[in-house]
C-alpha cells in the first residue's frame, strides 16, 4: 500500500470533529491578536520571544483541527523560509542603518544615532526602533522557526499526494 | 553554479563581513572599569579631616583624592558635580559617550571609620535609575534586552534561526514546496 493510501485510511479513521474545528476557528483570530500585543510589548510584560511563540502557537491549533495539508496551505514551505531570515534581516539591518544614516559617527545598534531624532528627540528615537523593529523582527524569526520545526515533525510524507487527489491532480 | 547559489553564498559573505566588522565595537571582556557590583570599593582613601569634607559638601572634589584618582588611571574629567547622599556624596561625570544623556553617576565617596573611600558605581544602577529616561520605554526589561544588552539579543536570534535551519537540513522530508 503507498503512503497516500495510507495517510488516507488514516484520515478516514479520523474524521474532522465539528466542535474542534469551530473552537479553533474562534479562538485563532484571538490568539493572533494577543501574540500581537505581546509582541510589541514596551508597555507591559512580554517581548518579541513571547509573541513569536504565541504566535506560532496559532499555527499549532490550525493543524490540530483542520489537518497538515491546509495548515502548510497558508503557511507554504517557501514563505517559511524566506520569513525566519528576513527578522533577522530587520534587527541586523536597523544596527547597520545606525551606523551608515549617522555617517560612521555612531557604535552598531546604536539607535539613538537614527535620524529621527532631530524630531522626536533620542529617548522616543530608541524606544521606538526597540518597539517596531527590533521586537517585530525578533517575534517574526521566532514564529517562522517554531512553526518550520512543528511542521517538519507533523510531516509523515505522502500529504502532498493526498493533497493532488483532493484537488483532482496528478 | 546557479544564480540562487551565488546569491546565497554573496548573502552569506556580506552577513559575516557584517559581523566581523561589529565585532570590533564589542568592549573588551574583563574591563575593570565596567563590573557586575552595585558599586566596588577602589580602596582608594583618604583621611577625613573637616576641610576635606567641607570643600565636598560646598561641590568640590578635594585635591588629595583628585590626585589619587588620577594615579589610578580612573577618570575625573573638567566638569563634574558632587551632590550629598545619605552619608556620602555622588560625584556625577560628563559621559564620553555620544548620543547619550549628559551626566552620569559615576563614584560614590563614604566616610567610614573617619576615613573617606571612593567606590565606583556599575551598569545596573544605571540601568534602575535611568533607564526610562534614557530610553523612553516604561518596561524595563524589554528596554534593557533590545538595547544595553542589543548585542546579546542578536545572537540569542542567531541561535534560534540556526536551529530551525538544523532541523529543517536535518528532518525535512522533501513535499511540495
Amino acid at each position: 500500500m503507498s503512503a497516500g493510501g495510507k495517510a488516507q485510511e488514516h484520515e478516514q479513521k479520523y474524521k474532522r470533529d465539528v466542535i474542534i474545528t469551530t473552537i479553533a476557528r474562534l479562538m485563532i483570530p484571538f490568539i493572533q491578536m494577543y501574540a500581537l500585543y505581546v509582541m510589541v510589548g514596551t508597555e507591559g510584560a512580554g517581548g518579541g520571544f513571547q509573541g513569536g511563540v504565541v504566535f506560532a502557537a496559532s499555527f499549532v491549533l490550525f493543524v490540530t483541527a483542520f489537518g497538515i495539508t491546509k495548515g502548510r496551505r497558508r503557511l507554504p514551505e517557501s514563505w517559511n523560509a524566506a520569513l525566519s531570515s528576513l527578522g533577522l534581516y530587520f534587527y541586523a539591518g536597523i544596527g547597520l542603518l545606525c551606523i551608515i544614516l549617522s555617517l560612521f559617527g555612531a557604535q552598531y545598534l546604536n539607535y539613538g544615532a537614527l535620524p529621527l531624532w532631530t524630531i522626536i528627540g533620542r529617548p522616543a528615537t530608541r524606544g521606538l526602533s526597540i518597539t517596531f523593529v527590533v521586537e517585530v523582527g525578533i517575534a517574526i524569526t521566532v514564529m517562522a522557526v517554531f512553526a518550520s520545526i512543528f511542521f517538519d515533525l507533523a510531516w509523515k510524507g505522502g500529504e502532498d499526494k493526498e493533497d493532488n487527489k483532493e484537488e483532482g491532480g496528478e | 553554479m546557479k544564480a540562487i547559489t551565488a546569491s546565497a553564498l554573496l548573502f552569506v559573505i556580506l552577513l559575516g563581513a557584517l559581523f566581523i566588522y561589529v565585532a570590533e565595537d564589542i568592549p573588551a571582556f574583563g574591563d575593570p572599569n565596567s563590573p557586575a557590583n552595585r558599586w566596588i570599593n577602589l580602596s582608594i582613601g583618604i583621611d577625613a579631616r573637616s576641610h576635606v569634607v567641607e570643600s565636598l559638601n560646598e561641590g568640590i572634589v578635594p585635591d588629595a583624592l583628585v590626585s589619587e584618582i588620577k594615579n589610578r588611571g580612573l577618570p575625573l574629567p573638567e566638569g563634574y558635580k558632587v551632590e550629598r547622599e545619605g552619608e556620602g556624596w555622588n560625584i556625577l561625570i560628563p559621559k564620553g559617550e555620544m548620543f547619550y544623556p549628559n551626566l552620569e553617576k559615576y563614584y560614590f565617596i563614604m566616610n567610614e571609620g573617619n576615613r573617606l573611600w571612593v567606590y565606583r558605581y556599575s551598569v545596573p544602577v544605571r540601568w534602575e535609575e535611568r533607564c526610562e529616561e534614557e530610553i523612553g520605554v516604561p518596561n524595563m526589561v524589554t528596554a534593557g534586552l533590545a538595547d544595553y544588552r542589543g548585542y546579546d539579543t542578536l545572537g540569542e536570534t542567531t541561535v534560534i534561526f540556526t536551529a530551525g535551519v538544523s532541523v529543517i537540513l536535518l528532518l525535512r522530508r522533501r513535499g511540495k514546496l
